[in-house]
This record gives C-alpha cells, structure tokens and sequence, in this order.
C-alpha cells in the first residue's frame, strides 16, 4: 500500500508520538519515581491548556512564551500538593503501606476539586483559539503551523528533560529513588528535596504540553481524561520510572495508532491501544525496556 | 363632590390593581435539570443559555402569557443531573414531587430524554423534548413527551441524499465517529445514497478519542471523491478541520456534522470554514421563522456579543417557544397544555411546527453552510437564506 | 451486642427498608435505590479488593458487563431471569478473563483493572457501531418500587457474602495474601484459586447491579455504562468507610449519598469540591475509614489494613 510510505503519515506518526512522550514525561516522573497514582494527570494538561487560552485572548500572548507561564502554575501546584497532601503520605508508615490506593484517592480527589474549580471559573462549554493555524510546507510534507511547532518544542524539551535527568547530579537522585528509597537516605540523598522536586518538575511540564495542546483542541474542564489514560499507558509500556523508555514509548503508540490503524482500520485505534496495554502488563509488566526490577 | 368620586374610584381601582398584580406575581415554578458537571458539561450551557435568555424575555414582558389571563413570571428551579441520565431521571421526580414544579422542561441529550420519560408519563407533565434525535424516540407512546428534532436520521439521510444529488454528486467518502447518533446516521444513509445511485468510494468509522486521522485521509483523498461526508463531534471536527488541509482534500461539497455550528469553533477556524456544510435548521432572517431577529439580537446582548450555537441552542429556543405559546392559549391546566400541544400548530424560529404523534412533523431535515464567516441555511431550497456554493480551496 | 441480637436488629431493619416501598415518594425511593446501589457495590469490591489487597480501579467492567448481557437479552427471558443470568454469565466469564489477569501484582494491577475497562468499554462500542445500534431504550422496564426492592435485595446479600466470607476460612485465606502472598503460597494456601474465586465472586453481584441500572435509566450506552466514575465512587465509599469488614462499606455508602443529597441539592457547583476535599481528609487523617475509626474508638481494635 503505498499510501504508508508517505512522509505525510510519517510526520503524522512523529508528531502524535512526540506529542504523547512529553505527556508521559511528567507522570514518569510522579508514578514511575514515586508510585502516586496521579489520575489528575490529564487536569494539569488542562490547566495548561486553559493558562495558554486566556494568555491569548486577553493578553494576546501566544502559547510559545506562555507555556513557560503554564509550566510556572503547574509546578507551583505541584509544590502545593507536595506541601499539603503528599508529603504526609510519603511519611506516614500506616498511610506508606497502602501506597497506589491511597494516593489514587488523593489524586481523584484533587482531580476533582480541579475540574469543578475550572467549571466554576471559567465556564463548561468549550473554547477554541486560532493560532498558527496557516498550512506550512517543508518538501513533501504539509503541517499546520501548530503542529510543527509541538513536534519541534515537542522533540526539544522532551529530549532536553531526559538528557537533563539522566546526567544531572538531580537525575542521579532521582534514579537512586526509583531503585531503593531507604537507601538513597541512608547515602545522603534528601529524599524530601527530591520527591518534592519531581513533583513540581512531573507537574510542570504537563503543563507546558497542555499549552501547546490548547492550539489544536477544544478546551473543556473535561478534557484531561483521555491523556491521563494515555499516559499509563506509555509509561507502562515503557517501564515504570524509565523515562528514556517512556520517550521511545510515546513514540512508538504514536506510530501504532497512526500505522496500526491504517492497516487495521481506524475504529480499532483505541482497542489496539488498550489491548497492547493490558497484554504487556500481563506478560511484560516491566515493560519493553525495564529492566525486570520493580522496587518499591 | 364629582372630583372626590372620581378620585376615589381611581383609588379604588387602583387597589384592585395593586391586588390583582399582587396575585399575578406569583411565578411560574418550571424545573428541569442540566448537565454542570461530567462528560456534557460542556454541552450544557448551549442549552442552558437558550432557556435563560427566554426567561429574560418572556419575564420583560411581564411574564408568561396565562391563557389570556394575565401574566406570570417565570421562575426556574434547576439541577445539575452530572451527565448520568438515572441522576435526571432522580431530579425530575423531585422537581415534580418535591420542589412542586408546575412545569418542566427538558434535559440535554437524547439519553436523558429517554430517562425522564417515563417520570413524567407518570406525573403527566407535558415535555417537549428538544436535544434529542433518535429513530428509537418514534418508540415512545405517544402520551407526555414530544420530540422537536428535525434531524431524525432517517430524515437526514434522504435529505442529505437529495442535496448531493442537486449537485451533481456521484461519489462519496463517508467517515464517521463510532458514538451513537453518528452511527445511527449512517446506517441510513448508505442505503439511500445506493438508491439514488451514489457510490462510497471509502468508508471509515474511528473511535471518539482518535488522535490523529491522516491515515483515513490519504486514502480519501487518492479516490478523490466528489464530496466527503464526515459524521464527527467538535473534538474530531477539528481534527478533520486541521488534517484535511494538510493532506489537502479540496472536494467541493464537504460536510463536517457537528461543531462548525457553535460559536468557538467559527473561532478557531475562521475563513477555513467557509464553504463547510453542517447540520442546521436556522439562519438569522430565515423566512417564516418567528422571533428570529429579537432571538438573535437579545442573545448577543446578554452574552456580550458571543454568537449563539445555531444547532442545540435553536432547537431548545424552539421548544420553549411551544410551550410558551400553548399556554398562552390554555393556560396551566396540564392536561389542556398537552391537548394544545397536540393539536396545535406553533409559530417558531424553527418555522411553523405541528406534531406528527411525538414527532416535529412539519420542519424538514436541513442543513447550513458557512458563507463568508455567517451561517446560512443552503437547504432545503424553501427554506435556504442562500444557495449553496461549492467549497473553494482552503484560505490558509 | 450480642450476635443474636445484632441479627434481629438487620432483619428488622430490612424489613422496614423494605416496608418502605410502599409508602415513601419517589423521590426518597431513588434515594433508597442509589444507596442500596453502592452498598451492592462497596460491599463486592471488599470482597476482592479489600481482602486480598489487589486494588481494583476497573470494577465497572463487571457492572458494564452484566448491564450489556441483560440488554442483549431483554425481552426474550423475563426481567429478573435475565438479571440473574446476567450475573451468572460475567461470573463465568471473570473466571476464563481472572486467571492471566491475576498473574500481575501489586500497583501493575491497579492499572490493568483499569486498562481492562476501558478495553471493554472499547469492544462493546464497536460491536455496537457494527450492528448499527446507536442506544439501546429500555420500554415497559418494572416500576421504581420493583427496582427498589431489588436493589435492597443485593445489597443485603452483598453485605451478608462479605460479613460472611471474612469470617469464614475463604476470608482467611484471602487476607493471607493481602498480608504477603509469598508467605500464603509457601505454607500452603491455594493463592490462585481463592484470588481467582473473590475475583468472580466480586464480579457477580455488580453485574446483576449494572443490570437493575439499566432499567432504571432506561437507556444502554456503552459509554455510560463503563464510565471509570462508577469505578471510582464504589472505591471511594468503601475506602471512607473501611475497607476491612462489611460494616465498613454500609457506613460509607450512606454516609456520602446523604451529604450528597444535602449539599448538590444546596450547593451544586461547589459539592463536589467539598466532596474532594473531604475525601483528601479522610485519606490522609481517618485512614481506616469510619469504621475503622469508630472500632478502635469504641470496641478498641487496634485495626491495622495494611
């Protein structure tokens, strides 16, 4: 079929896998580090979408300077939700125990009281702006403006965390997290700073792609959900915490759902989708790249 | 002496007066729910906002006309059913029961309808239905409930055939959202577009979270058809909006079912959007609408300049109109509210409605096109405020 | 309270609740309905959830299910034969789709509940596209009395089934591996089959729950029927009230469909506010639940869920 060899449906493929492995990044660095449930994952993105709408509309700021004002909020939210929710959990041994439900009913209950606080403030019917919506061509390939932007900001910041992460003496601690908590303390690490700072990090960069996703959707209180689900999803086929696997991840659903589909038909996509989730986590659970090993 | 006489009857009946307005000042209790919260959050204030600028108006009249009686004020008892229609089903039995409504109106969204009808057959309240369209809804007895859609999908199926027939079209790519009324359109539209000899050169359907649709429309653009037809949401709407240009499908009839009618989506779209053909009954200066023009005008008043949404909010402005104007004949008495609307032929944006049974037996299935950044109703041809114009190339 | 008594005292109780149907308006029958609802609810997921530790997020797929094979079958088989073939059908079912499902432990469990659903979700949605069916109405459905009743009835046998299994040697079992499942295996508990067994035991009577819905809303729409909020309010309940023991849920059930009723009826916008910032209270201060925290309060248990 040659309709698969186009370049179109391969920057197709790259921008909705670029786009789903900036969503990821955050909740890898919230479930994969710290196992929070964060099912408000999705909300950030719509805190950061509606941050950008009204930049636009009443500031008239573009979504390219004010994703960094959107990234701003949403850490502080994470700041916030570290200082009053999450630091007592992480603390308390009773509360440790039952780590994944109780903070999944922390995040249920935050996703909620976020969702009604947009409803009441801003409104529930949707909002739309148009920006750089103008058709821009690079060889054979014709992308809206916006898109081309999230690919390359996309690309850019992704690449830029989890080089960052990896490298940094910050990252180092964080990975130490991820392996053996009671240890990382024990060689000095202050696992408060860092769990604190993961989650204002996690948060804030939702945030940001919910600014570059606020160009190419209608902007609701509700809109978060589906990018919560898609975000378990490629974290978990990219194993829990790995955030260079979570990239590859992004990437690769982002090719599943634009191929897959063209060879399935597309009323399979989310099927696909979540059929491939549950069989990995049945018979891979580590994930394509994990490593095999699941501390806790 | 004849000055004091007159004086004291100007005092008398101005006493009279003041007693009788006091009487007449009790309001009009009419209930109904709407979804604040959940999935349809965002589609309940195009409904709801069409109910609170009729109170406005209705209520600057002085109120509600009560069979030629005088006027009472309406006043609105409302809850928020969360998108759960067994939620609405529940707030309905306790406007009915409880907040002692004299009246109510409907909910959004064809399930909800279905849940709350049988409460108010029970209750014998009379409801007209309005964002709900369903062939299933001809299932429901005729009794309490009636349903002002025009857009039953059968309906819009041979309509919808007969227009691309005018045109000239030959074939189609038809591309549409797994969701239920989407579905329920194309199961009749593919065996009217056979009979009139139109052939579905590709066919797609995709779930309601799709994510990107280049795939579909590469391949709807290799077979080049003469119109495509895509059945989709806001959500998708955009997607198709944004995709199509990029793979740069110039078919010259393009139909795109629901989002180029509201209000955010001309927004974000703009000149993009001329030459789209969306579902729609209504244009401003429609002929043989009524109220139209003071529709139009008080809703861009009230909601600072926002246009309306020329789809749901319509189509509910229409079914209070009804029920304004059967009580303005027969006043409150319920059971003469539901003979009235039974038999009654009503004057409404929509045009003249009269029911078929539970059915909106009088407005036909149409459809809009956006000209130059307005809606304009392009079909059917009685009822067009312009005629319908092929779509040129994409403006950006 | 002697066990006798408290006995007597449940039966009386039901029979009222029971009594009820015959007087009360339909109004404070839909309140009965949805709080007999969620104690069917609360009370199975316990069952699995609460006892074993594998934290079920995805719980509605059972009451999706069980909602879907009833209106499969509606009108061909009377109303309540199908509600019971209903249940038996997903219980059958749970059984084949628990074994590999069971395999996953711990937090990748939590997340594959949920994947399951909304897998689920998906199937039903295209099966339905492919036969054309946009939504399924429900015509000449039992009165609300009926249904009332019928719901009354699941949520006694719900909570009895989870009284009874945690007393029983099946419960034990089942707590054995919340506490460590690889200790339970080496002495000896059969850990597959008791999981897999209050994994179909679980799923059964919130099929049969999904079914009863459907008739109350009239309407079968595959996304309505598998929302994640069923999931969540049923998981919420039962962690307010506590998890540990039947009267855990009971008490939360109530509990928060009557605050609810006071404050959407009060405060619409902002009762699901307060019902978050409730529910960050209990999570962090009240982990027990309230019935976790009035046991230790009252008959001194020292109930620690871990």
């Amino acid at each position: 079929m040659d309709s698969l060899v186009s370049p179109q449906l391969l920057a197709a493929a790259m921008i909705t896998g670029v786009l789903y492995a900036l969503i990821s990044l955050g909740l890898n660095l919230v479930y994969g580090t710290m196992r929070l449930l964060n099912v408000a994952h999705g909300d950030l993105v719509m805190i950061g979408a509606y941050v950008a709408f009204i930049a636009f509309s009443l500031l008239n700021i573009g979504p390219l300077v004010s994703m960094f004002g959107a990234a701003l909020i949403c850490g502080s939210l994470g700041w916030l939700s570290y200082k009053c929710v999450f630091q007592r959990l992480l603390s308390n041994g009773q509360l440790l125990s039952r780590l994944e439900e109780n903070s999944l009913l922390l995040f249920f209950a935050l996703s909620v009281i976020i969702q009604n606080l947009a409803i009441l403030f801003f409104s529930a019917d949707r909002k739309g702006y148009e920006y750089l919506s103008a058709i821009v061509e690079i060889g054979d390939v014709r992308l809206t403006g916006a898109r081309l932007t999230v690919l390359i900001v996309g690309a850019v910041i992704s690449a830029a965390v989890v080089f960052f992460l990896r490298f940094s003496l910050f990252g180092l601690a964080m990975n130490a997290l991820i392996q053996n908590r009671d240890a990382s303390a024990i060689v000095g690490i202050n696992v408060d700073r860092v769990q604190m700072s993961s989650l204002i990090f996690g948060f804030g960069i939702t945030g940001l792609a919910g600014a570059l996703i606020s160009m190419m959707e209608p902007i609701t209180p509700v809109m978060g959900f589906p990018y919560t689900m898609s975000a378990f999803v490629i974290i978990i086929l990219g194993g829990l915490g790995n955030l260079w696997g979570g990239f590859l991840a992004g990437l690769l659903l982002g090719v599943l759902e634009v191929y897959g589909v063209a060879l399935t038909g597309p009323e399979w996509r989310s099927v696909l989708v979540y059929g491939i989730f549950v069989l990995i986590l049945i018979f891979r659970p580590q994930g394509l790249l994990g490593s095999g090993k699941t501390a806790r | 002496m004849i000055k004091h006489l007159i004086i004291k009857t100007f005092v008398i009946l101005g006493m009279f007066g003041m007693a009788y307005s006091a009487q007449a000042a009790d309001p009009v209790k009419i209930g109904f729910s709407i979804p604040k919260t959940g999935m349809f959050a965002s589609a309940g204030p195009s409904q709801l906002n069409a109910y609170l600028l009729w109170q406005d108006l209705v209520n600057a009249k002085g109120g509600l006309d009560i069979g030629g009686k005088g006027r009472r004020k309406i006043e609105f008892v409302q809850y928020d059913d969360k998108s759960n229609p067994a939620q609405a089903a529940k707030i309905y039995e306790k406007l009915i029961t409880n907040d002692k409504v004299d009246l109510v109106v409907a909910p959004w969204g064809t399930p909800h309808h279905f849940a709350v009808a049988p409460v108010v057959e029970r209750h014998k309240f009379p409801l007209v239905g309005n964002t709900a369209a369903s062939v299933a809804l001809r299932k429901v007895k005729p009794g309490y409930l009636w349903f002002t859609s025009s857009m039953m999908p059968d309906n819009v199926a041979k309509a919808m055939t007969a227009m691309l027939k005018s045109r000239g079209v030959k074939s189609v790519a038809i591309l549409y959202n797994l969701l239920p009324f989407a579905s329920e359109n194309i199961q009749f539209l593919k065996p009217a577009l056979a009979k009139a000899g139109i052939k579905i050169h590709f066919e797609a359907k995709y779930p309601p979270d799709i994510k990107d649709m280049t795939g579909m429309l590469i391949k709807v653009k290799a077979k080049n058809p003469d119109a495509v037809l895509v059945h989709s949401y806001p959500g998708d709407s955009i997607l198709y909006m944004n995709q199509a240009r990029e793979v740069g499908i110039n078919a010259k009839t393009q139909y795109v079912m629901v989002g180029p009618a509201i209000g955010f989506f001309r927004g974000m779209f703009k000149s993009n959007l001329d030459g789209i053909i969306t579902m729609g009954s209504w244009a401003p200066g429609m002929k043989g609408a009524t109220g139209s023009q003071k529709f139009y005008t008080a809703y861009k008043k009230k909601f600072k300049g926002h246009e309306p949404d020329y789809l749901d909010t319509v189509e509910v402005y229409a079914s209070v109109q009804i029920l304004e104007q059967a009580i303005a004949k027969v006043g409150l008495n319920r059971e003469k509210i539901r003979n009235a609307i039974n038999t009654m032929t009503f004057k409404t944006i929509y045009g003249d409605v009269k029911f078929n049974g539970v059915q909106n037996g009088s407005t036909p299935s149409s459809f809009t096109q956006i000209q130059k950044g307005k809606i304009e109703v392009v079909w059917p041809k009685s009822r067009a405020t312009a005629p319908l114009a092929d779509k040129g190339a994409w403006a950006n | 309270m002697k066990n006798s008594l408290k006995l007597v005292l449940a039966v009386v109780l039901c029979m009222f609740l029971a009594g009820v149907a015959g007087f009360a308006d339909e109004y404070i029958l839909g309140i009965g309905f949805t709080i007999f609802m969620y104690i069917a609810l609360a009370q199975s997921w316990v069952v699995l959830s609460g006892l074993t530790g594998y934290i079920s997020l995805g719980h509605v797929v059972f009451f999706g299910s069980g909602a879907y094979v009833f209106i499969l079958i509606w009108g061909l088989v009377p109303v309540w034969l199908g509600v019971v073939f209903s249940g038996i059908v997903v219980g059958l079912v749970s059984l084949i789709v628990g074994y590999p499902v069971l395999r996953v432990r711990g937090p990748y469990f939590v997340i594959l509940s949920f994947g399951l659903a909304e897998l689920v979700k998906n199937l039903v949605l295209i099966n339905e596209a492919r036969m054309y069916v946009s939504m399924r109405p429900v015509f000449g459905a039992p009165a609300l009395y009926q249904l009332y009743i019928a719901m009354l009835l699941l949520a006694i046998i719900a909570t009895g089934l989870t009284y009874w299994i945690r007393r029983s040697r099946f419960g034990a079992g089942l707590r054995s591996i919340r506490e460590d499942e690889g200790a339970a295996e080496t002495i000896g508990v059969p850990v597959a089959k008791l999981k897999l067994l209050a994994f179909a035991i679980s799923g059964v009577i919130p099929a049969m729950v999904g079914a009863i819905f459907i008739m109350r809303s009239g309407i079968f729409q595959s996304g309505d029927a598998f929302t994640p909020i069923v999931s969540f309010t049923m998981v919420t309940m039962a962690i307010i009230g506590g998890s540990d023991d039947a009267p855990g849920p009971f008490l939360g059930v109530v509990f928060l469909v009557l605050l609810q009723e006071l404050l959407w009826v009060n405060w619409p916008e902002v009762y699901m506010i307060i019902l978050g910032i409730l529910l960050l209270g209990f999570v962090l201060f009240i982990p027990n639940g309230i019935y976790g925290w009035l046991s230790e309060k009252y008959f001194g248990n020292k109930k620690n869920v871990t």
